[in-house]
């Protein structure tokens, strides 16, 4: 084809520059705050420097949600990792009901996150939950237990249920990395005497590394942005042992009103994000070979 | 031979089992709850077959709430930024995987990231800059921001359905004369409907679901959006249980109504779009 230089450029600009004001004007305005001391929104405050990005790394309360998000994004990539690529698998054999299934597993993913707070608040719930009369019915536990109550139940009650969400949704996705897999590989190591855990490994795994590449990257940023769901059902509580960096720049924003604090840590998580996706992308990206 | 076989059908029920049980069970659970009495809901013990039949919920929160205000508001913001996120992603699509020019492996990574990037980190200034701009409690505010979420995502959707359709299709329609714009809207857009359809399905959900923004940017009661206002009953100390679970059943009926009729474009949107 010809050189489609402006063309090209005229059909993506329109996106280009809706997506480039939206996220860069924020930031330079975000930018800006970090360098003044603005509480309340609406006052303005005096000039301060890089005083609010040396205070902040000094802050116990700034570890503390970094470290969160980490466990939370590996806790997450974990979880969803099992979950996806069990239903992937799964759904990509046949069975009756099969069509149905690879249809409506995708209901998590498409209701409104405070609907899944909802769900999950109701089945969980230490008074009258299903959950734990279930479990004390199979006698698994003794009584009633609080699923948010302790730091460590909390958290991992809470990846659970964001898993719960997101999963269904990598699995389709995965599952369109199955399809695009040659079916006569499978039969060929069938005749040499493979068998579905060899299969596994040495067909579908190698072939999904495209799609494992895009899922890596978004999936990580993804689940690193999760915040509705963690505040609706905790707060970032017990003692903060759920919150997480958005949830701390919410919180420092909005019920504690310290502006310029907040646009700091917005600036240090994005160069932090940005970081990582330039490492991920540099170091993981597939060679193209089309 | 045999014995790998029921090794994988043992594997294969069980599997199933476990997806319906965690997948689909929590589904029955809150449809059927939301149709029993308030006390059978908190009862300390539960029971799989519903014990009473009650509409109480529903009709208090369809006549006597805000939900018809919220629901408006839902649709407008979703419809809205479903159509603008359409058009700005099939057109940046087709710049992409069309049209190759230089920069677009840049453009197209980039796309990539800010589909994850942005959410909380934009909050406090985006906030400052509508307020600025008078765009706070505006549906538009609502929207530019889902635009912003959904079209990344959407362009990478796209960008398979685009490569299916030949080349040659369109160099024959040019030999003919045709202009970029008949080939767009004759060709192009009719040959990946399925793929726009499940995009479209996708930029809705986006929105549809969007809390965070929506429960900063608007304040007044009028433009609240669905998730919002029951946030609004989940966040109270008291929770009315039976009227929070007809709201969540409520406000998850539009878009599963739209997922009976072009869900299965999304899913095989996704999982048939051969991903390269």
């Amino acid at each position: 084809m010809k050189n489609n230089n402006i063309e090209g450029w005229l059909f993506v600009s329109p996106l280009v520059i809706w997506i480039s004001l939206i996220i860069l004007v924020p930031i330079y305005i975000a930018f800006e705050l970090s360098l003044f001391n603005v509480k309340i929104i609406g006052t303005s405050g005096k000039f301060v420097g890089i005083d609010n990005y040396i205070k902040l790394f000094g802050k116990s309360k700034f570890l503390n949600a970094s470290l969160n998000s980490f466990y939370w994004v590996i806790g997450n990539a974990i979880c969803q990792t099992f979950f996806a690529f069990t239903i992937a698998l799964t759904i990509n054999y046949k069975f009756p009901g099969k069509k149905i299934m690879a249809n409506w597993i995708i209901l998590s993913f498409i209701i409104p996150t405070v609907v899944v707070v909802v769900i999950w608040k109701l089945m969980l719930s230490s008074s009258s939950g299903v959950i734990n009369s279930v479990l004390i019915d199979i006698g698994l536990l003794d009584e009633a237990t609080g699923f948010f109550s302790t730091p460590n139940k909390a958290f991992i009650s809470l990846v659970l249920i964001n898993s719960w969400r997101w999963s269904p949704f990598l699995a389709l996705i995965i599952l369109s990395g199955l399809n695009s897999i040659n079916r006569e590989m499978y039969d060929a190591s069938k005749v040499d005497g493979a068998n579905f855990i060899q299969q596994f490994l040495f067909i579908t795994f190698p072939n999904l590394k495209s799609v494992l590449f895009v899922l890596g990257l978004v999936g990580t940023l993804l689940s690193f942005n999760i915040f509705d769901i963690i505040w609706l059902i905790t707060k970032g509580g017990p003692s903060s042992a759920t919150t997480t960096l958005p949830l701390l720049i919410y919180e420092t924003a909005f019920t504690k009103f310290r502006i310029s604090q907040a646009a700091t840590l917005s600036i240090v998580t994005s160069f932090l994000l940005l970081l990582f996706s330039i490492i991920f992308i540099k170091s993981m990206a597939p060679k193209e070979d089309d | 031979m045999i014995k790998e076989n029921n090794i994988k059908f043992i594997f294969l029920s069980l599997s199933l089992l476990l997806i319906i049980l965690i997948f689909f069970f929590p589904f029955f659970w809150i449809i059927t709850s939301s149709f029993k009495g308030p006390e059978e809901i908190i009862a300390t013990s539960t029971t799989i077959i519903p014990r009473s039949f009650t509409l109480e919920h529903y009709n208090k929160i369809l006549f006597n709430s805000d939900f018809f205000i919220y629901l408006k508001n839902s649709l407008i913001v979703s419809f809205s930024s479903m159509i603008i996120s359409i058009v700005l992603s099939v057109s940046a699509a087709y710049g992409l995987h069309k049209l190759k020019f230089y920069g677009n492996k840049f453009v197209e990574y980039s796309l990539l990231v800010t589909y994850a990037f942005p959410g909380v980190i934009l909050l406090v200034p985006i906030y400052l800059l509508f307020a600025k701009v008078n765009l706070l409690n505006s549906y538009f505010a609502l929207i530019i921001v889902n635009v912003l979420f959904a079209t990344p995502f959407a362009v990478w959707m796209l960008k398979a359905f685009f490569k299916l359709i030949p080349n040659e299709i369109e160099e024959a329609a040019y030999i003919d004369g045709a202009s970029r714009y008949i080939v767009i809207s004759r060709i192009i857009v009719p040959l990946a409907a399925p793929g726009i359809a499940s995009v479209a399905i996708f930029c809705f959900i986006i929105s549809w679901t969007e809390y965070l923004f929506a429960s900063i940017l608007i304040s007044g009661d009028d433009q609240k959006t669905l998730p919002v206002g029951l946030a609004g009953i989940v966040g109270q100390y008291q929770i009315d249980w039976g009227f929070l679970l007809s709201g969540a059943v409520l406000a998850s009926l539009p878009v599963i109504l739209l997922f009976v009729f072009i869900g299965k474009y999304f899913v095989s949107g996704l999982t048939e779009g051969a991903v390269k």
